[in-house]
């Protein structure tokens, strides 16, 4: 079973995410900042990984960066409430930029996408 | 008889040459004109007739006697050739005075050397006795002491060297030149070259002759030294002119209105400036009363400030005002200053009024203002949208897995719909924050007790606290809160927002077993008193950032909030001219500070 990692500061939202991808069959864990976000990455050895950019203490742009220095293969998806990603080089290190909708038929099958890339 | 009849025609003669020699002289106010005139006069052969005539004048200054003129010639040889020529010439007496070559104009060696000499006005010496008693002195060094001409001098040790010197004769007349009190100089006549006896008639002729020239001599330098004294006059008045526009140009020349009102309030001075502002022609305003002007500045009255002005002796500034004048408001806006005009000796002249049209910085403000305000707009904007877009996602998310589980397997989860209830709910509460931050309206405001309401606020907050087992305690050592009415004046449902706010901050920040104090004391600051209120908790804020931020709208740490909560407490205690501060460190967690000035019947003594 692929693990994913979902590093969202809002709880509803992390929540919501969680539960429609255990109902895609992933095996789901979630932070709710960057710094904890970082360390599941380093523990739990996930698949891929969901990162909001607005977060308290680390934020998605420095988790991403720590995380790229480290492994420049995992598939990352970098979303946001709006457009921020062309504003930012850093973000160009994502594998995958996302607008947050409450429709997330995108979001789901960009996750699956990613995965079957990645054998 | 003939011999009588000689003497009467030689004595009209002599009139007729001193009516001549005054006609002349009055039409000329030259000096050098007047003596040269004086000593042909006396040198004219069918007049006085003297070979030799030398004229000196008093230096005063430097008391001594100046050799001014002297005609004649040095020689005998010389003196015939000249009289031959003049003879032969025929000229009249009034030709002859105006012969510019004669001893005028013309150097000769004998006027070369008086005009070197110089003698010091000794006593007991002839010069000094002939300017004291005013009388001619008839000088005869060939005479012996004995002879009975008593009036004549006989004695060359009383007469000064360089006058020996000089005439080189020993017969010569001296003649005072005095012009009623004043001494002017004296004249020196002789007949060195054909010998003519100098007679008691020549004495009186020449005192008569030495009068007029006296009296002429010092009107012309009289005349002299006015004209001097006025021409240094009209240098100054110049150089007084010159200030005068240097002066007046500065005055035109700064982007100001200015006036000067003297103490009985005519105006005594204006720039363009001004009198374009009164709508008038500077000649028109300068000189009249400015109490037929009926001038408001704002809704004060321009006489009574400047009467007061005068009276306090001060400077009063009436900032951001419009004019009235004569019923008419200006459409321009102006800061009007009154100062009062002092002279050089500190007295006080009247009150200087300097006007000067900010119209355009005010307007400036204004719209940097509201550009700021839509800058803050625009920010607050993206915030709220970024605030209402994550709960749009969750309600928008949790409605979309409501209805697929429903179709898909007959589902229906009631958490779902109870997240879908609780994030519409907190979507409501922060559009409630933002109508109230947004909403420029201004609560009812009445003295009221701010003890009541902090015992209020307290009771609600216990309530929460107690669910998370956090204590909430007063720690006022003045007990002001239990046992004193505080009263300040503003809004109590604005006011008790505020302080929910802050306790309930100081819960969400508290783990469990935590304890909030609210603590309160009467300060004197500014003097003015005021009621400090000290709400602490226990957690620390370790990040600055958010220290700096606090007060910033949807700038929050917090899972749950609004990010308005604390802005809106901010904007809460300034509307009420208080003050909010922030403290955090390790030893005594966080604490938030709200000072209020007390309502000014407050009996509360500190």
């Amino acid at each position: 079973m692929k693990k994913i990692l979902v590093v969202e500061d809002e709880k509803t939202i992390r929540s919501l995410y969680k539960e429609e991808l255990i109902d895609e069959g992933y095996e789901v864990i979630t932070a709710e900042d960057g710094a904890v976000g970082y360390e599941l990455f380093k523990k739990e050895n996930p698949d891929l990984i969901t990162i909001d950019l607005k977060m308290p203490n680390m934020n998605g742009i420095e988790l991403l960066d720590k995380i790229r220095k480290e492994d420049k293969d995992i598939p990352i998806i970098i979303y946001s409430a709006y457009n921020e990603f062309t504003q930012n080089f850093s973000t160009w290190a994502a594998s995958e930029y996302l607008v947050k909708s409450s429709d997330l038929t995108e979001f789901k099958s960009k996750v699956k996408e990613l995965l079957s890339s990645r054998i | 008889m003939d011999s009588t009849i000689k003497k009467y025609e030689d004595l009209l003669r002599r009139y007729n040459i001193l009516n001549s020699i005054s006609k002349i002289v009055a039409s000329t106010r030259e000096l050098n004109k007047i003596l040269g005139i004086t000593l042909r006069g006396v040198t004219f052969g069918n007049g006085f007739g003297f070979n030799r005539a030398m004229l000196f004048l008093i230096d005063e200054r430097a008391n001594t006697l100046k050799g001014r003129l002297a005609i004649g010639t040095e020689t005998a040889e010389e003196a015939w050739k000249v009289w031959a020529d003049i003879l032969q010439k025929n000229y009249s007496l009034e030709e002859f005075l105006s012969l510019e070559k004669f001893g005028n104009g013309e150097p000769s060696s004998f006027n070369q050397k008086i005009l070197d000499i110089s003698i010091p006005i000794k006593k007991d010496f002839i010069i000094e006795q002939c300017l004291d008693d005013g009388n001619p002195k008839n000088v005869d060094l060939t005479l012996n002491n004995i002879t009975d001409e008593d009036f004549m001098i006989k004695d060359a040790s009383v007469i000064e060297k360089e006058i020996l010197d000089l005439v080189n004769h020993p017969r010569f007349c001296m003649i005072p030149l005095i012009c009623r009190t004043k001494k002017v100089g004296i004249i020196i006549v002789d007949n060195k070259y054909n010998n003519r006896e100098i007679t008691r008639e020549d004495c009186v002729f020449l005192m008569m002759l030495g009068q007029f020239a006296a009296s002429s001599i010092r009107n012309t330098m009289i005349y002299d030294e006015l004209k001097e004294s006025l021409n240094k006059l009209a240098n100054v008045n110049y150089q007084i002119k010159l200030l005068k526009e240097y002066n007046e140009n500065i005055l035109e020349s700064i982007p100001l209105n200015v006036f000067v009102v003297d103490r009985d309030f005519y105006l005594t001075a204006c720039n363009n400036n001004f009198s374009n502002l009164m709508g008038m022609q500077k000649f028109e305003i300068i000189g009249r009363n400015i109490r037929s002007y009926d001038i408001k500045i704002g809704e004060y009255d321009l006489i009574e400030e400047v009467e007061n002005v005068l009276k306090n002796k001060d400077i009063r500034v009436f900032r951001n005002i419009r004019i009235k004048m004569l019923g008419k408001v200006s459409e321009s806006v102006f800061d009007f200053t009154l100062v009062i005009l002092k002279n050089s000796k500190e007295n006080i002249d009247g009150v200087i009024g300097i006007i000067e049209d900010i119209t355009k910085t005010v307007n400036l403000e204004k719209s940097l203002e509201e550009a700021k305000r839509f800058s803050e707009l625009g920010k607050l904007s993206a915030a709220i949208a970024h605030e209402i877009k994550n709960p749009l996602i969750s309600i928008g998310g949790y409605a979309n897995r409501i209805k697929r589980k429903y179709f898909q397997n007959n589902e229906f989860d009631i958490n779902n719909i109870e997240t879908v209830i609780s994030e519409i709910y907190r979507l409501e509460k922060i559009l409630n924050d933002i109508l109230y931050y947004g909403s420029g309206k201004k609560a009812v405001y009445e003295n009221m007790n701010l003890s009541l309401l902090l015992k209020d606020c307290i009771k609600l907050a216990h309530i929460s606290a107690e669910i998370n087992n956090i204590s909430i305690t007063l720690v006022s050592e003045q007990n002001y809160i239990e046992n004193t009415d505080i009263i300040v004046y503003g809004s109590y449902n604005s006011l008790k927002q505020a302080f929910i706010n802050l306790l309930n901050n100081a819960i969400e920040a508290s783990i469990s077993r935590q304890k909030i104090s609210v603590d309160s004391r009467i300060i004197d600051e500014n003097s003015k008193k005021w009621v400090e209120i000290k709400i602490n908790n226990e957690a620390f804020i370790q990040n600055d950032k958010d220290i700096i931020n606090i007060f910033t709208p949807f700038y929050t740490t917090k899972i749950h909030g609004t990010g308005l909560g604390l802005p809106i407490t901010k904007k809460i205690i300034e509307e009420h001219s208080g003050v909010i501060s922030v403290e955090s460190n390790f030893e005594k967690g966080t604490t938030f500070s709200v000072k209020l000035p007390l309502a000014e019947n407050n009996n509360i003594n500190t």
